[in-house]
């Protein structure tokens, strides 16, 4: 995503959207800071240009390669936050485990057979078995009640 | 209307051993696991709760830590801003749902009169059934969370709920008779125990799958229950042809038969003033007293308060237990509502064992005394036990051992405690407007303690909850005291048939 030579004086809104990108070029443009949240998202980013009085976003832990040169600064080779010490700061909760989110940022997903609001579920509820085993008891018991009891009962 | 004191004049056993068909034994089945669904569905709510709270509230970090992501997951919620206002608000349905229960009693009882049991019963657990799956199930499948939406569902549901109790003892009080069936009985008032141990059983097994899940399994359950109690249930032997139980039982007090099975370990009581004209299809009409006058008889009011402070800590224990484990200890829900079986385990054993001991020694005071004094014992011990399973069962079971039996006991007793005055004396609905001031007091004082249990919780700790039981175990004791002093009453074995369970 080449956005150089923008014109741009803060990061777009619509860049948010672009988490799919690679590559991403932001040099001559005039932006004075990178707020923090802006490249949430942004996993697959290994390739990312900017003019030099930006840093690369999550510090130069979170890339493999940061190089400057006359006007812009590459970061290149997004590395897993998950590995570095970032994550141990503080831990995922419980069912969940850390993931990467974007440059130095990360997230936390549900472990595997977790799922929902907080990961407190866990597998999926047997709906047709219970279903199942209930209605049939519930007729094959109502039936038999119904035959021994009620049969001959005469409404009073 | 017979003399209070004089109720066993002769065990009717002889008419339950002859006359014991399989209407019977199906009539009995049904009704102990109809009134079992309805308790388990109560219980689903306490056991639920750990859950329900984390549901409602974002996750909380202490503050040095940063948000968490994704932001759905974590703490897209914010019915409440913290657990605590979350737990507030639990302690208050439970409230709303003993008043709304308490008032669905009285209007039951009138209504009752005029109904088809039946139709009334299967009526009850099924629309029972249909709101706490509206409160549980959809609410979460919707993810509509709203806190007037749950308190109005949670009143439905407690003047539903209240439909079955008097519809059960009525029904049993056809088939069973109304004299003599301190055995059967005295099993039979295990149903609401036993609807605790199982509706703590399903919530544990379904609620890894999600909290909407446990509702989801005991609303289909009773709903079911409600079907096939509609299909099978025979409300009288008179539908059948059999003969009705004598009029010569009619002597023996209606109300204080209705009282003993009345308070399983947990129940809320009744107006059983309206349970009495219910059951009693009856000719003398005695001389009501007026409801004030019922009020000002000398211990009535000790009585009541009394009986509000035991029933407020029976109460919060069915109500709070499961919430407690998971919170204090931080086992696992699953894990917390298996555990809180052990106490309704002891609750049934100590109704049955003391009520036992009771009818040996045929004094029924020093047994609950004993028993009580335990009860702070046992909940002190309970309030220090350690983060052990094994261990906290035990302790749990003995504290339901000795906080159970003498509530089953005493509100059995009730009626025959204070009817002995003169003014009560002979007239059966003076005695049961007594025992319906009585009973009621004890619930709204149990209603209310359970908003207090989770203020105090909120504010001071659990630790601190213990000493309000310890506290109330006490009041009790010392209110018992006072109100023998107001009697001087000796001793009271003539009613030791009516120890139940």
């Amino acid at each position: 995503l080449d956005l150089s030579n923008c014109s741009l004086h803060s990061v777009p809104p619509g860049l948010a959207e672009a988490t799919a990108a690679i590559v991403l070029d932001l040099t001559e443009n005039p932006l004075t800071t990178l707020p923090n949240g802006s490249f949430l998202g942004f996993i697959h980013l290994q390739s990312l240009l900017l003019p030099l009085p930006l840093e690369c976003p999550g510090g130069s832990d979170a890339w493999q390669n940061v190089t400057a040169d006359g006007s812009s600064r590459l970061c290149q080779g997004q590395r897993n936050p998950c590995n570095s010490s970032v994550e141990l700061a503080w831990p995922c909760p419980e069912n969940s485990a850390c993931a990467p989110d974007g440059p130095g940022l990360v997230q936390c997903l549900c472990d595997n057979p977790f799922h929902g609001y907080k990961c407190l579920r866990e597998g999926t509820f047997p709906m047709l078995l219970f279903s199942g085993i209930l209605g049939t008891a519930t007729v094959s018991l109502s039936l038999l009640l119904w035959g021994t009891q009620r049969r001959k009962a005469k409404t009073p | 209307m017979a003399v209070p004191g004089s109720f066993w004049r002769q065990p009717a056993n002889r008419g339950l051993v002859s006359h014991c068909t399989h209407h019977h034994i199906v009539v009995f089945l049904l009704t102990f696991f109809s009134y079992s669904l309805l308790h388990a569905s109560r219980r689903t709510f306490s056991n639920v709760k750990a859950s329900i709270s984390s549901q409602w509230t974002p996750s909380c970090l202490n503050s040095t830590a940063p948000e968490l992501r994704p932001y759905e997951l974590w703490n897209s919620s914010h019915l409440f801003s913290n657990a605590e206002e979350a737990t507030l608000f639990l302690g208050t349905l439970d409230t709303i749902f003993l008043f709304s229960y308490a008032v669905g009693l009285f209007v039951s009882g009138i209504v009752g009169d005029r109904l088809n049991l039946r139709w009334v019963l299967s009526f009850g657990m099924c629309s029972s059934a249909l709101v706490v799956f509206s409160f549980g199930t959809l609410t979460e499948w919707l993810h509509f969370y709203n806190k007037w939406f749950y308190c109005c569902l949670w009143v439905v549901n407690g003047l539903l709920q209240s439909t079955g109790w008097p519809c059960v003892v009525a029904v049993m009080g056809n088939w069973f008779g109304k004299a003599g069936r301190g055995f059967v009985f005295g099993l039979w008032s295990a149903c609401a125990s036993v609807g605790n141990i199982l509706g703590a059983f399903l919530a544990s097994c379904v609620l890894k799958y999600g909290y909407e899940y446990a509702f989801l399994v005991t609303a289909s359950v009773q709903f079911a229950g409600g079907v096939i109690v509609f299909f099978g249930l025979l409300t009288s032997p008179k539908e059948v042809g059999l003969p009705e139980l004598g009029a010569d039982e009619d002597e023996v007090s209606v109300e204080e038969d209705a009282n003993r099975p009345l308070m399983g370990n947990d129940d809320v009581d009744d107006d059983d003033r309206n349970y009495s004209i219910q059951a009693t299809d009856n000719d003398n009409q005695p001389k009501a007293i007026g409801f004030f006058q019922a009020c000002c008889l000398p211990g009535v009011v000790l009585y009541s308060l009394a009986y509000a402070c035991l029933k407020l800590v029976n109460y919060s224990f069915f109500f709070w237990l499961p919430f407690y484990l998971s919170n204090n200890f931080g086992w696992k829900e699953a894990e917390a509502d298996q555990l809180s079986i052990w106490y309704d385990v002891g609750g049934i054993i100590g109704g049955t064992v003391q009520g036992l001991i009771s009818d040996v020694l045929q004094k029924r005071a020093p047994v609950l005394a004993v028993s009580l004094l335990f009860a702070v014992g046992s909940l002190f011990g309970y309030s220090r036990s350690p983060n052990s399973k094994p261990v906290n069962a035990v302790i749990m079971a003995i504290t339901g051992f000795f906080i159970g039996g003498p509530s089953n006991m005493i509100s059995s007793a009730i009626s025959a405690d204070l009817g002995r005055q003169d003014v009560v004396k002979g007239s059966s609905e003076a005695l049961a407007t007594v025992t319906g001031i009585v009973d009621g007091t004890g619930s709204i004082g149990a209603a209310v303690g359970q908003y207090l249990v989770s203020l105090i919780q909120e504010n001071l700790g659990w630790m601190w909850v213990f000493y309000f039981f310890i506290l109330m175990v006490r009041n009790h004791l010392f209110l018992k005291i006072l109100v023998k002093a107001q009697f001087a009453i000796g001793g009271f074995w003539e009613n030791l048939g009516t120890v139940t369970s």
